[in-house]
């Protein structure tokens, strides 16, 4: 039905074949006549397809867009975002070579280079430690050089700073907020890279770190791959056994469906989570388990619109003159009755991805889905909830990810629907 | 009298009345419907019941290795089966299984004091009814309130915005939405408590007759108690309500645009009457009997946010006690508890079944 055909109560003769026109339309077509969806225009659709596949990119290629490993160690816990990781970090001028501890060392009869660093700081003994590593790297080596710095002490930051920018010591050890807040005043001056073995980003981390140092925007991006995983393989499974099960049921009707129906209709009753939670419990935390839990859930999702429609189609027409000709009755579901079950097929399959995604990482919050190792939302919740008190960036962003992923299916399934079958256009 | 007795006699007295009543004064057909619909009950609890059945035993997973840990010797593992009945064969498991959740009979919990689970229960549930009875008021009252509101201001701002609230609301991760609501109220702004049910000093005041603090400190006429359970009760029940309110918004939308394209209310409407009145008057009345199903539903939705819920905030309901358990690696609790929720959907929704049947005189069998 064309979209304008409520508001026509003057039926123009041209709507006719205009009508008819629009049963003969592409997809692409309808995707653009169809524009009162959500009462807003065909755009709300297409914004939640281009996210729908922005989220794929995401999950295909986190490497690329993360800065750092979901597992990887990168700073001080609890920075907020945006917050600099107040790590010691080698200050030198800005034309110098030396941009790391290691770069100042030098074979092993030359002139020791002199790091300046300041009276009591932590970061003096850290530079002290640090560098004896080092050096004891370089001997096992064997190529020459040693790392054997001489440790000149200033009483306050100013101090130190004129110290290397005289070219007193070749190179100064502060904290990077120490040093933040004076650089202005030293603008030879440039901090270069962590002495110790956190990573010193100079624009702090955009999302935090979480309680064991690791950056938070990395975690997200990561866990993006985990909740698509569990979203596309559950509600797959769930479809390859539900759809079947619901065509045969409606085409073969009798105690099969029967007793096919009130299974299902006792699985669709019963509180998925819940049963998500047993399945789990009883099978343990793994990937795989929640999987398999949450295709359980959804398969008479698939087999009660898979079945209804069946029913209705059973009745038609089309389908009489197949089995007149003698079409056997494989032939007949197959390709007569399926091909009319795939948009609602497509339709609940997005919904369906969104629903357990939310169901997955309901799982995982619950301690029950995958195990810690894993980056995955609901875990990353389920550990920030609690530092409540402290740090809210650790339960807002992931949260927010999964509302994201979830509204772009949702809302692309929505659109689908309208698409499909404008008659329910108003729903 | 432990508090689930009461609570069961407070709710299935009245109930059964009623149903009596009901059954006597209807029709013939009506009769025949409220009897079929329960004969249809009994099985839906046998299948949901074999379904925890088949979850709990049937499944790869071993629940009594796993409650005693690297240290249990074979021979506990053997005593411990050998106690649960989980060495005999699985088909006469599955008979003794269904005669005992049949008589109500759970068991005693393989943790902490080997409590029986129905007396760990019966603390916890009204807890339980106590969330998700103020969480669906809410729900349906947003649901219709604001499901109406849009119909009639059908394509102009309020119904997209009503629109877009309830897709939002539906991608809404619930455990999400509760910690949000915990850093706004609790954390930042500090005017309401994000944890448990009662103040633990005013709660040692409180005379625990039904377990339902709301309904315990109005009839102790214990008013501080009375102040601090609503102020508790606020958080979990805005997130559990708003949660369920995107569908309700929905669902009651639609119904009332298709209610408004009737003949008798294009009648109304020439007979002069005013658009509120046809709107508020007229359509909602007949929108209101599918968005009564609906509530049924809904009921697997409520329980299963209820759990997660009551995790966030610590309330110490049946939700909660089902995440604990499982982490206690408590079984019989376990499967006891996912029993009671699938006893609990089926109960719900042949009552609101038998309820759309008497509002509707056009469903029978």
């Amino acid at each position: 039905m064309p979209p304008t055909e409520e508001k026509n109560t003057l039926v123009k003769p041209e709507t006719e074949t205009w009508k008819s026109d629009m049963e003969r339309v592409g997809f692409v077509r309808r995707l653009f006549m169809a524009r009162n969806w959500y009462g807003a225009d065909w755009w709300f659709v297409a914004i939640s397809t281009v996210m729908v596949f922005a989220f794929i990119f995401v999950a295909l290629f986190p490497g690329l867009l993360a800065p750092f490993k979901f597992d990887q160690v990168v700073g001080t816990s609890f920075l907020a975002p945006g917050e600099y990781p107040d790590v010691p970090v080698l200050i030198v001028r800005s034309e110098s070579p030396v941009e790391k501890l290691l770069d100042l060392a030098v074979p092993a009869e030359a002139i020791r280079p002199t790091v300046g660093v300041i009276q009591g700081a932590p970061a003096a003994t850290a530079v002290n430690e640090q560098s004896k590593t080092l050096d004891a790297q370089l001997i096992s080596e064997n190529k020459g050089l040693r790392l054997r710095p001489r440790i000149e002490r200033y009483v306050t930051v100013e101090e130190l700073m004129v110290a290397i920018d005289t070219g007193l010591v070749q190179a100064g050890v502060a904290n990077l907020k120490e040093f933040d807040a004076v650089a202005s005043s030293y603008p030879s001056l440039h901090s270069g890279a962590s002495i110790t073995s956190e990573t010193a980003s100079a624009g702090g981390f955009r999302m935090g770190t979480n309680d064991i140092g690791q950056d938070v925007l990395s975690r997200l991006i990561w866990g993006t791959r985990v909740a698509l995983i569990v979203g596309f393989s559950s509600s797959s499974i769930s479809l390859l056994l539900g759809v079947p099960l619901g065509l045969m049921a409606g085409y073969f009707g009798g105690s099969f469906d029967r007793l096919l129906s009130l299974l299902m209709d006792s699985l669709y009753a019963f509180p998925g989570l819940i049963l998500a939670i047993a399945i789990t419990a009883v099978l343990g935390p793994s990937i795989y388990n929640v999987i398999v839990a949450i295709a359980v859930l959804y398969i008479p999702t698939y087999y009660r619109i898979v079945r209804g429609q069946t029913l209705a189609v059973k009745e038609e027409v089309y389908i009489e003159a197949a089995q007149s000709i003698g079409a056997r009755r494989g032939e007949i579901l197959w390709k007569y009755i399926y091909p009319n079950v795939i948009p609602s097929i497509a339709i609940v399959f997005s919904v369906n991805v969104a629903d357990a995604i939310l169901t997955g990482a309901g799982l995982s919050f619950l301690g029950l889905g995958m195990p810690p190792t894993i980056a995955d939302w609901g875990i990353d919740l389920a550990r920030g909830q609690r530092y409540i008190q402290t740090a809210w960036w650790l339960i807002t962003f992931p949260g927010i990810a999964i509302m994201l992923v979830v509204l772009a299916f949702t809302m692309m399934g929505e659109g689908l629907m309208e698409i499909y079958n404008p008659k329910l256009r108003e729903r | 009298m432990t508090p689930i007795v009461l609570i069961v006699l407070m709710i299935g007295i009245p109930s059964l009345i009623l149903l009596l009543y009901i059954f006597i004064k209807g029709s013939m057909g009506l009769r025949r419907y409220i009897l079929t619909r329960i004969g249809l009950t009994l099985p839906m609890i046998f299948v949901l019941a074999t379904l925890v059945f088949v979850v709990m035993r049937v499944l790869p997973g071993d629940p009594v290795r796993s409650a005693l840990g690297p240290k249990g010797t074979p021979e506990m593992v053997e005593h411990m089966r050998e106690n649960l009945g989980l060495n005999r064969p699985l088909i006469e498991q599955y008979g003794v299984f269904l005669m005992d959740m049949a008589s109500l009979d759970f068991g005693k919990s393989l943790i902490g004091g080997h409590r029986p689970i129905i007396d760990e229960m019966s603390e916890r549930f009204p807890a339980t009814l106590e969330l998700i009875v103020p969480a669906s008021i809410l729900a349906l009252v947003i649901g219709i309130v604001g499901g109406t509101y849009a119909a009639s201001k059908r394509k102009a701002a309020p119904d997209y915005l009503l629109r877009i609230y309830s897709v939002v609301i539906y991608s809404l991760p619930i455990f999400w939405f509760g910690l949000m609501l915990q850093l706004l109220f609790g954390v930042w702004w500090k005017i309401l408590p994000i944890s448990g049910r009662i103040d633990p000093v005013i709660g040692t005041s409180l005379h625990k007759m039904t377990n339902m603090y709301l309904i315990d400190s109005l009839l102790s006429a214990n008013w501080p108690a009375l102040e601090s359970v609503a102020l508790h009760l606020v958080l979990p029940t805005v997130t559990l309500g708003l949660v369920l309110s995107g569908v309700f918004v929905r669902m009651t939308r639609i119904n009332v645009i298709e209610t408004l394209q009737a003949d008798y209310i294009a009648a109304a409407r020439a007979r002069g009457i005013r658009e509120r009145v046809v709107v508020y008057g007229h359509a909602l009345k007949n929108a209101m009997i599918p968005v009564i199903t609906l509530i049924g539903l809904q009921v697997a939705i409520l329980l299963a946010g209820a759990v997660l819920t009551e995790t966030i905030f610590s309330w110490p309901g049946m939700g909660g006690y089902l995440v604990q358990r499982i982490s206690a690696r408590d079984y019989t609790a376990v499967q006891s508890v996912i029993t009671m929720f699938a006893l609990l959907v089926a109960l719900i929704s042949l009552a609101v079944d038998i309820i759309y049947s008497l509002l509707d005189p056009r469903v029978r069998y």
